[in-house]
């Protein structure tokens, strides 16, 4: 039987983590300030981590997904019977495993394993944490998008779109307009009772865990003139979709997914969104968003 | 063209379908990732052809069931069907 002499509470996304181990665990500083009292009886997912890594023979498991590209190699997915393990690799090393990760079939339990050798276990340490939270929205109506959201204090406008596209102009000409970041990059966006809301995730630097009703979701890319066309039915949901994170190796995940974001797409306004990177946009949206 | 109604029908199985209003979406099974700007979308024939090719249909009974069932006629029903065999035929080769 394990000791977990220590425990952490996190609430993301309104999800509580709950994460124990042996020995003493390090939060990378973005996680901080998401940090709450320890009510672990609550708990949505529960991480137990553990120090140094076990030999776990991955050729006797089914590789079902890797997401790598050609410079970087960041983790791969094997299925154990029900049970999923996730290899994840150093982002300075592609070659070195920092971490094992095992996740039972309720998606509830996760057992993480860490290379802490050259330091204490770092339980999230990217990748992990963002898959983490990305199997935390599976089972519930929530997602997490690439997207950077504005809050004007009545509506968050999110603006999606390739790495490139301008998330983070976005962000900047909107804060520049006197409107709230909830952030520029990483979001979860939940069903609730009072309709979709959008939340802020740790990122690498800290900021306090934000919130929003989601009002409109603009898919932008670079333009020599500002111009909008609203979207709706089939095409607004494969294009918001697929600027998601996605793990479509299952059926049932993307299944649930298009499920999600069919419902999404029907009660947020969408729009394919060419712009020019200065004030302009702001005023544009403004005037013919509907 | 390569694509033919039967290898629509062994390529079913290898993506997760969605209708939406009276078009569907399509989304592949992958094991990695790949950036897409947008998921497949099906017409409202495209999506018949989709829903009604099974493993023994043949050009000619999805030809007539689309003039059956959508007010156009044979010659724009076979010029539906290989638009949509070639738009399948790109989605697969962009997924190689």
């Amino acid at each position: 039987m394990d000791n977990w002499q220590n425990s952490t509470c996190l609430l993301i996304a309104e999800f509580l983590i709950h994460i124990v181990s042996t020995d003493e665990i390090e939060l990378e500083e973005g996680y901080l300030p998401f940090v709450v009292r320890n009510q672990s009886g609550n708990a949505d997912i529960t991480i137990q981590c553990m120090e140094g890594l076990p030999t776990f023979q991955f050729e006797k498991e089914k590789l079902v997904f890797e997401a790598k590209n050609e410079e970087q190699k960041f983790y791969s997915i094997y299925r154990n019977g029900e049970e999923l393990g996730f290899a994840i690799y150093n982002q300075q090393d592609k070659d070195e495993i920092q971490q094992i990760a095992l996740l039972d079939e309720d998606f509830i339990n996760w057992k993480v394993y860490s290379d802490n050798s050259k330091s204490k276990i770092a339980a999230l340490k990217y990748p992990l944490g963002p898959i983490i939270m990305h199997y935390m929205t599976l089972k519930s109506d929530a997602v997490m998008m690439h997207a950077s959201c504005a809050y004007d204090g009545s509506k968050a406008r999110i603006f999606t779109g390739f790495s490139g596209a301008g998330k983070s102009t976005m962000s900047k000409l909107w804060s520049e307009a006197g409107n709230g970041i909830v952030n520029d990059d990483r979001l979860i966006i939940r069903k609730r009772d009072s309709g979709y809301i959008v939340y802020n995730t740790p990122m690498y630097y800290a900021d306090i865990p934000k919130s929003a009703p989601l009002n409109s979701i603009f898919l932008i890319s670079h333009s020599p003139i500002n111009k909008i066309k609203k979207l709706t039915g089939a095409m607004a949901v494969s294009k918001v979709m697929a600027f998601s994170i996605q793990n479509n190796y299952d059926k049932q995940f993307i299944q649930s997914r298009l499920d999600f974001f069919s419902d999404l797409c029907s009660n947020v306004a969408v729009y394919e969104l060419g712009f020019v990177p200065d004030e302009s946009v702001v005023h544009f949206i403004l005037a013919n968003e509907t | 063209m390569t694509m033919d109604i039967k290898t629509i029908h062994s390529l079913k199985s290898k993506f997760v379908a969605r209708q939406v209003g009276n078009e569907m979406i399509l989304v592949p099974i992958t094991n990695n990732v790949a950036q897409m700007s947008e998921l497949f979308t099906l017409n409202e024939t495209a999506m018949f052809i989709w829903e009604n090719t099974t493993e023994n249909t043949t050009i000619e009974e999805i030809e007539k069931g689309i003039t059956d069932t959508f007010t156009i006629d044979s010659k724009t029903a076979r010029e539906d069907i290989e638009t949509f065999l070639n738009q399948i035929e790109k989605l697969i080769l962009n997924k190689r």
